[in-house]
């Protein structure tokens, strides 16, 4: 094992000349987004396009007595209406690609059917000749609803008594619960010397990727090909979902994902809309066009993370851990979504902690608001800030430093692999290492003993940490089919070589900002020898690329590295062989250097890359036994899931009078093995950690218990971070490679999401410890600290906990 | 039924390009922009003025589009992303942005690009702080906005190095 210490992007060098992994090369993508000629969904614009609108449910929980559409349909250029009717006639319910194991199917159509369950649920949909047609048509629409009870609180969903959602299917809001665990956790915890727990909230937040929802459905019945061009992470996956949504065979459905602006979870598969523009384009014979508008992003895209965790942790008097139970309700809201809700938290239960008896039990349950989708993460955020929330809290306990503590029951390398409570095989890595660099990095030692005293402006300066692994990619087909989810753990390409002496790569990722098109290249690069311009990535059409899994839970590379790698060792191969023909030599003597072809022992001995691609394409000049062509595929299932873990640490100075805070410094220590592009890397980390500062300091979205209604949907009111709201952070990195992926890459995308909040709690708890402020509840608000201060409640109790029931759960645990 | 839409002519001055229309009184300057002129690099993210994807040049001042009338623009300078590249070469502003990884998915950056355009035109060379205060008014959801400050910062300082006349010919609208 190597461990690098690398500097971070500051003292990035300049671009090289040629393609290798760990390098940075400017990006594939950036001419075209940077003039305004990328190809967003809504730059598609066909030829005699409609446009569609969508009425949608005012109240959080209605009956749906009666529909008129007749005045809607007079005005001058509406097309075409659709309601539940039409909906359930022509389509089978929308689909779900990561189910919760356990849960009955919900019949979640495009349109509602009797009962709408949110406020923002599609109800009736109009095509007209301009967006604003069919928008003044959906105010001619006249619903009648009758308004039946609701529940927004998650627990109270629970409750003997709330109204239930989907009384056709279930009994409660309970759509199922899962359980894993080992050992034997509650003894542990009879024996401990020490226990602490707490009930942590979680807020409901979302993606919010700057692009919203989009989709162009145009449909040639005599060809019986519908394209579909939608802002998707999953063209492949839109593909199959869109097959069984409509009835049509897959070959029928072409999906395109040119650029996608932003999707970090949200764009996983198929939504309500999709289905309808599929259906007016089908009914019209013309091009129809919705493109989301923001009011209804924050109502039926999907939101993400609300949950409610009793965590507890138990220590014997030295601080070892000896046992870790989270027993926790997620919201999933009115529907199951494609990607249903969080399903991490489990996974990583323990964090980066060594402990042999551990439980997690997770119930996901119904509430009569947006649905709860997939959001960077994943349930790792969540889970993280309970169990380092408890863990500065267990050093305060047993008078131990939270650095110590941590240390000393983290997994070493030599430990590793390691199977976790929950089943989850951490692969390799140095978490110790990078507790100690963020320890130093953030001046620990020297605040440590210091006085939490306030300075001369008042405020008290307070470090915090935050440890974690974060689980990359997936362990493998077989634990997916496990679980019943809809899709593989394999990434796949194609390559192509071109008579310009350049090779083509088709891929079924889109392009959404990961920088796909940048690595990819840059590893065919690597591998084939072929300069990095020469090569370009076709991105997110089914039509033209492998089937393949897509673009989520950080598995992109880690996947596809390895279907390149073999893709293009194959092509090399074979280009070496066709070239040894032509230079009358022997493969084994040849290496491709850029354009062209060269022998080892003389560089002047050598034929273009573009003369021996032009031999294969057209088969003339081809050894005898080769066939033509210059093509290969590849499908590649990674070992097993890959760790990346670190430690993150802030220093906040905190006013004790008010609550007020200031983030001064916030340092992340990170693993991601092997790095493909650093540049690329570290605007993963600082991308994904904005998103975590927002969920853990300004983003919130809060429906009224009264109403139901969400009430601050919209750009307005909802506050993700501006250039202005962030604090300086520092990147430092360690380079474990992982031994379960090619070339030893660990996923990137979601870490950042996952230590801000704890990081920044602990932080506000140590500078407050004097005062015993102990938080539990995200966002972390200068209001929360105040009433954490002043010992006010915010009325939010922590009556009963949740305890564990694994004895009787629905499904017997089948796991996340 | 409702009425016919009200029209409303305009004659305006689009990347330079003199264009005459007859629109909808409703119709916003982002969707006149993506509709009528087919420049679709600006982006719409809200509609409501608050995320800024849409933001464009109009008479040297920063704009976000979907909170103006397209009637509004009559007599008026409009300059989009797409008049900053000229032929195949990046503007150096562009350039900036690609040297220093400003960009993941590309959505925002138009209206970052504007913004920053804007701000050349005002002259004078911003601090990181106050780069950080000018691009507040543009959301950012990939990157976590320091490269991008970096870029326009970077942008700025070789302006200096640059000759006063090469640095304003790389702006748009002016003599184009």
């Amino acid at each position: 094992m190597t461990t690098v210490e690398r500097p971070a992007a500051a003292d990035r060098s300049g671009p090289v000349t040629r393609g290798v992994i760990g390098s940075w090369q400017l990006r594939k993508e950036d001419d075209r987004l940077l003039r305004g000629d990328g190809r967003f969904t809504d730059d598609v614009e066909p030829a005699h396009v409609l446009h569609m609108a969508v009425g949608r449910c005012p109240y959080p929980h209605a009956r749906i007595v009666r529909i008129d559409t007749s005045a809607a349909e007079q005005l001058e250029g509406v097309k075409h209406v659709l309601t539940g009717a039409d909906v359930r006639a022509a389509t089978e319910p929308l689909g779900v690609l990561r189910p919760v194991p356990g849960a009955p199917r919900l019949p979640y159509y495009a349109l509602a059917q009797d009962v709408a369950t949110h406020e923002g649920q599609p109800v009736v949909s109009v095509v007209a000749t301009s967006r604003h047609v069919a928008e003044d048509a959906l105010e001619l629409v006249d619903v009648e609803y009758e308004p039946l009870p609701h529940v927004v609180d998650v627990l109270a969903a629970l409750e003997p008594g709330a109204p239930v959602l989907h009384p056709d299917v279930l009994d409660s809001n309970l759509l199922a619960a899962n359980s894993d665990g080992s050992g034997d956790p509650e003894a542990r915890i009879r024996e401990a010397d020490v226990v602490v727990e707490g009930r942590f909230r979680i807020n409901r937040v979302t993606a919010l990727p700057m692009e919203t929802r989009a989709v162009v459905a145009e449909w040639r019945p005599g060809a019986r090909e519908l394209t579909v061009h939608t802002s998707t992470q999953v063209p492949h996956l839109i593909r199959k979902q869109l097959a069984e949504s409509l009835r049509l065979q897959e070959s029928d459905i072409r999906a395109v994902a040119s650029d996608v602006g932003g999707g970090f979870g949200l764009k996983l598969g198929v939504f309500p809309e999709d289905v309808l523009a599929c259906l007016h384009a089908m009914a019209l014979r013309r091009p129809v066009k919705w493109t989301e508008d923001r009011a209804e992003h924050f109502r039926n895209s999907t939101h993400a993370r609300e949950s409610v965790h009793d965590y507890r942790i138990a220590a014997d008097a030295e601080g070892r851990i000896l046992a870790m139970t989270d027993v926790y309700a997620t919201d999933i809201g009115g529907w199951n979504s494609p990607f249903g809700s969080a399903q991490l938290s489990s996974v990583v239960l323990n964090g980066p902690y060594r402990v042999t008896d551990g439980y997690a039990e997770r119930r996901v349950t119904l509430t009569n608001k947006t649905p709860i989708g997939a959001y960077r993460g994943y349930g790792q955020p969540e889970v993280n800030f309970a169990y380092e929330r408890l863990m500065d809290t267990l050093a305060r306990r047993l008078d131990l430093d939270p650095v110590e503590l941590r240390a000393k029951n983290m997994l070493t390398p030599a430990e590793l692999p390691w199977k976790n409570p929950t089943g989850a095989v951490y692969d390799s890595g140095d978490y110790e290492k990078c507790l100690r660099m963020a320890a130093e990095a953030i001046g620990w030692d020297a605040h440590r003993g210091t006085p939490r005293t306030p300075r001369a402006d008042g405020r008290i300066r307070g470090i915090g940490f935050s440890s974690f692994v974060e689980r990359t990619g997936y362990a493998s087909a077989r634990f997916l089919a496990r679980r019943g989810s809809q899709f593989g753990a394999h990434e796949s390409v194609t390559l192509r070589a071109n008579r310009s002496g350049g090779i083509d790569v088709w891929t079924g990722v889109s392009t959404m900002g990961q920088s796909a098109e940048t690595a990819f290249a840059q590893v065919v690069s690597e591998v084939f020898g072929i300069g990095y311009d020469a090569v370009k990535v076709h991105a997110g059409d089914t039509s033209a690329s492998p089937l393949n899994t897509g673009a989520f839970a950080s598995r992109t590379m880690i996947a596809a590295s390895g279907a390149l790698k073999e893709a293009a060792e194959e092509l090399a191969a074979k280009t070496l062989r066709l070239a040894a023909w032509r230079l009358e030599s022997d493969p084994e003597l040849l290496e491709i250097a850029g354009p062209v072809v060269r022998r080892r022992d003389d560089a002047s001995v050598s034929v273009t890359l573009a003369e021996v691609f032009g031999t294969a394409i057209t088969g003339q000049g081809i050894p005898p036994g080769e066939e033509p062509g210059l093509e290969a595929t590849s499908h590649f299932e990674p070992a097993d899931a890959a760790y990346s873990f670190g430690t993150a640490a802030a220093l906040v100075a905190v006013d004790p009078g008010t609550g007020e805070f200031e983030i001064e410094r916030f340092v992340m220590v990170h693993d991601a093995g092997t790095v493909v592009n650093p540049t690329v890397v570290d605007g993963q980390v600082r991308g994904a950690l904005a998103q975590g500062f927002g969920a853990a300091l300004t983003e919130e979205l809060r429906y009224d218990a009264e109403t139901g209604q969400l009430v601050n949907g919209s750009m307005v009111d909802y506050f993700p971070p501006t250039a202005a709201d962030l604090p300086p952070i520092e990147l430092l990195h360690t380079e474990v490679p992982s031994p379960v992926t090619p070339f030893g890459i660990r996923g990137v995308g979601e870490v950042g999401t996952i230590p801000p909040g704890a990081a920044v709690a602990n932080a506000i708890c140590d500078a407050l410890a004097d005062f015993g402020v102990e938080l539990d509840t995200l966002p972390i608000t200068p209001e929360a600290v105040w009433r954490a201060l002043s010992g006010r409640s915010d009325g939010q109790g922590f009556d009963e906990e949740l305890t564990p029931t694994r004895e009787n759960l629905p499904d017997g645990g089948v796991g996340y | 039924m409702t009425a016919p839409e009200p029209l409303v002519e305009l004659t305006t001055t689009v990347n330079g390009e003199v264009v005459t229309a007859t629109v909808p009184a409703r119709l916003h300057v982002a969707d006149f922009l993506r509709q009528r002129l087919g420049l679709t690099g600006t982006h719409v993210g809200c509609e409501q003025g608050s995320c800024g994807m849409c933001t464009v040049v109009v008479d040297g001042e920063a704009v976000k589009s979907c909170l103006m009338l397209a009637c509004q623009l009559d007599g008026r300078n409009v300059q989009t992303v797409e008049s900053l590249a000229v032929d195949d070469e990046l503007n150096p502003l562009q350039q900036c942005f690609k040297e220093q990884h400003a960009l993941q998915c590309g959505f925002c950056t138009p209206g970052m690009l504007m913004t920053a355009t804007a701000l050349a035109h005002q002259g004078g060379h911003p601090s990181r702080e106050e780069i950080r205060e000018e691009i507040a008014g543009v959301l950012c959801r990939c990157t976590g906005y320091e490269n991008i400050v970096t870029a326009i910062e970077r942008y700025f300082a070789e302006s200096v190095e640059r000759p006063a006349d090469e640095a304003a010919a790389s702006l748009p609208g002016g003599a184009r």
